[in-house]
């Protein structure tokens, strides 16, 4: 269908804005950070496009339905929304260094979506027929992104950091400032965990209607709090160790490995959640 | 802080046993393939039930304990913070950010600012002592309490959610279509609880999509208290019914087994007979000494799908075969079939034929019955979480003094701020008074 033959494309130019995305950092021409950006911009627009083409194409078969309801329209909504958070990002701090760590996520997240067999469009099973669906799947996922971006903002905070001596003579020197890397991390930590607990709120009220019970420990919620508890535990330390900088980008990548699990890995176990 | 860390992780661990191991319904299977001594070790140490055991319960009451303490002990200090910007004095600012020499007269100029101020700020003091003229302005200052709104509503989630476990119960019932029931059987344990009232399952119905995946479930139910009808309503996926306090949800459904078959028989291509009955039941051909008996109904055998098995009984001998509803189907994958079974040929009993229309499947639907007394307790506490947070994460706390001084012809105005959270805002207001301040000079 012609949604799914755009969703292939954007993948690509995704990888193209990747490229760009590194050609930038590398050689520090302002030209590749336009490119790059502009690049982006425009699979941003060809995705969201497709995104709503899927949304009518479901009308059009009579099954009408926002596309968040299997695993493929989750791969490429969470891409989604990982560029579009990236974007204002980038468009906020006027600094393109970070797409070379962001945009990754999200050309893998497309490519990954592209080899799924199944990219159909799929009737809703009545348990997903709820207004509660939309609210609920959109916060989870912008609380992802901004895990996302946090994690990509760790990484280069680690990778600077490690090479604290030289750095002046590598590629890295156009990492932004440690402090900076750190404030940014914090700001996306504080966004993530905010959408993720409304995601969690939202969830537990559409299981309130559709399950009858707002919380049945079922893997994925309880997935959900794990994550939720770690985020917790940097935001306290944080607040009150006043731990900074290489400590809390660890942290930050152990809390994006289990939003990962949260996301992906409770597929493998048993639940109500799981996208199959 | 060391507590909490550690209190936090523990739960993370348990949590995560939690879903690696199969609990509540799903445990006894999995207990059947652990050898009995490790099963018995993780059923005393309660590992088939992570999320009631004793310890997690220890631990939630441990992190409210901590929560509470930590809160309560720091409380004084902000409320402190809060009350003293009020009572005394604003102070001249400690080290300015800026001194300005303005040669407008001290008066006017207090007055001046002391508008501007009010413009941005809602609460403004000004005191004129000594020649001084003090301004100060504040906002936000409900910021330091974000910090205690959400830790009172994770509190107030964690009570909720006892409140729930202590005085509410989790239940499932079978109602049969057209049948009633006021039992339900208890979640967890093998105990039953009677209703104070009776469910009527009046109809229930299924609807698939195109490709044989559900579309909608729906029970049409009425609740009885003696004999009196007191509701009638449709009952839907993701539409519960509130009944007494109760809440019922569409959960499953079913077909009872020991449905009745119908069955034709033709001979020489004409119908003949028409059987409609359960499994056990004999029948005789009209016009010929010949006696049958159903013996099965299968739902699905052999994943072929609907059968009976039918005995005859005539002058010729007995004779057993299958008889399937979806010979047709069956045949053209197996062209061969009945020569090489002859059991599963409804024909087998010449010159008849045998044929399954279906079976009058009757449905039962099944209900999650539940009584949560801490659902809106948990709401609560929830909003109370967002609306913590917003205080949190999206207010600062900020000061902003201007001293006015006389000296000689002029007047000295120094200015200065402080802010708990975000010194960019800040320095963004701070400039906007200063520019204010000197844009009057030119
Ligand atoms: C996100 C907003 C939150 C903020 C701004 C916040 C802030 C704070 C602060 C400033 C303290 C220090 C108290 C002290 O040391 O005297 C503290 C302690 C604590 N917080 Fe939070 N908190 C937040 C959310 C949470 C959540 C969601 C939980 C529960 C899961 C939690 C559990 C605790 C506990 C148990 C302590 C006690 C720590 C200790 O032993 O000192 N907090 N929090």
């Amino acid at each position: 269908m012609l949604n799914s033959v755009i969703f292939n494309g954007v993948t690509f130019i995704y990888l193209g804005a990747f490229v760009f995305y590194l050609v930038n950092m590398v050689t520090a021409r302002e030209f590749w950070g336009r490119l790059a950006s502009f690049t982006a911009l425009f699979g941003l627009l060809a995705h969201t496009t497709s995104l709503i083409i899927r949304w009518v194409e479901s009308y059009n078969l009579g099954i009408g339905h926002i596309p968040l309801s299997n695993l493929y329209e989750s791969l490429v909504f969470f891409a989604w929304a990982i560029m579009l958070l990236y974007l204002i990002v980038e468009w906020r701090t006027k600094s393109k260094v970070l797409g070379a760590f962001v945009v990754p996520f999200g050309f893998l997240l497309m490519a990954y979506a592209s080899l799924s067999p199944d990219n159909n469009i799929q009737p809703l099973i009545p348990a997903l027929q709820s207004n509660w669906l939309t609210s609920h799947v959109i916060t989870c996922f912008m609380g992802y992104a901004a895990f996302t971006i946090s994690c990509a903002l760790s990484l280069m905070y680690l990778l600077k950091g490690s090479k604290r001596g030289n750095s002046s003579e590598t590629f890295l020197r156009f990492i932004p400032a440690l402090d900076i890397l750190d404030e940014l991390n914090y700001q996306m930590v504080v966004f993530g965990f905010v959408f993720l607990t409304l995601g969690i709120i939202t969830g537990a009220v559409w299981a309130q209607y559709a399950w009858g019970s707002y919380w049945s420990w079922d893997p994925k919620e309880t997935w959900s709090l794990v994550t939720w508890f770690i985020y917790a535990v940097i935001l306290h330390t944080r607040f009150i160790r006043g731990w900074r900088g290489e400590r809390i980008a660890i942290m930050v990548i152990i809390g994006f490995v289990s939003v990962l699990f949260t996301y992906w890995g409770v597929n493998y176990l048993p639940g109500l959640h799981s996208y199959q | 802080m060391k507590l909490m860390v550690f209190l936090l992780i523990a739960i993370i661990i348990l949590s995560i046993l939690g879903t690696l191991i199969p609990q509540g319904e799903g445990a006894r299977a999995f207990a059947a393939h652990l050898a009995p001594g490790l099963a018995f070790l993780f059923h005393k140490l309660q590992l088939f039930d992570i999320y009631h055991s004793l310890l997690f319960v220890i631990l939630m009451i441990l992190l409210s304990l901590n929560l509470i303490v930590c809160s309560w002990s720091r409380f004084p200090t902000s409320w402190r913070l809060f009350r003293r910007a009020f009572s005394s004095l604003p102070d001249r600012p400690s080290s300015p950010h800026k001194v300005f020499v303005s040669q407008g007269r001290l008066e006017e100029e207090s007055l001046r600012l002391e508008n501007l101020l009010r413009k941005r700020y809602r609460k403004v003091r000004r005191e004129d002592k000594e020649g001084v003229s003090y301004l100060y302005g504040r906002k936000g200052f409900f910021s330091y309490f974000g910090m205690y709104i959400v830790h009172l509503s994770v509190l107030i989630i964690i009570g909720g959610a006892v409140i729930g476990n202590l005085f509410g119960f989790g239940a499932y019932m079978e109602i049969p279509d057209g049948g009633f029931s006021d039992t339900v059987r208890l979640e967890g344990r093998d105990d039953f609880k009677k209703l104070d009232f009776t469910v009527r399952c009046d109809r229930f119905s299924l609807e698939l999509y195109d490709n044989g995946a559900p579309k909608s479930y729906r029970s049409d139910l009425t609740f009885l208290i003696g004999n009196q009808v007191a509701y009638k309503g449709p009952l839907l996926v993701n539409h519960p019914i509130k009944f007494e306090g109760i809440r019922f949800y569409q959960a499953s459904y079913g077909t009872i087994t020991g449905s009745k078959a119908i069955i034709t028989v033709r001979k020489n291509d004409q119908e003949v007979y028409e059987l409609y009955t359960t499994a056990g039941t004999d029948f005789k051909l009209p016009g010929e000494e010949v006696t049958g008996k159903i013996l099965r109904i299968e739902e699905n055998l052999m994943g072929l799908g609907p059968s009976v098995k039918i005995a005859i009984h005539s002058a010729e001998g007995d004779l057993q075969f299958w008889v399937f509803q979806y010979i047709e189907r069956i045949i053209e994958k197996n062209p061969s079939l009945f020569e090489n079974v002859p059991l599963l040929n409804p024909g087998l009993f010449k010159p008849y034929l045998f044929s399954l229309d279906g079976f009058e499947s009757k449905y039962y639907t099944g209900l999650q019955v539940k009584h949560d007394p801490g659902v809106s307790t948990v709401a609560v506490g929830s909003f109370l979480l967002v609306f913590g947070f917003m205080v949190v994460f999206f207010s600062s706390s900020r000061q902003i003094w201007i001293n006015l001084e006389t000296e000689g012809k002029w007047t000295r105005i120094s200015i200065g701020g402080k802010d708990n959270k975000n010194p960019v805002g800040l320095q963004r207001d701070l400039s906007y008074f200063m520019r204010k301040i000197t844009e009057e000079q030119e």
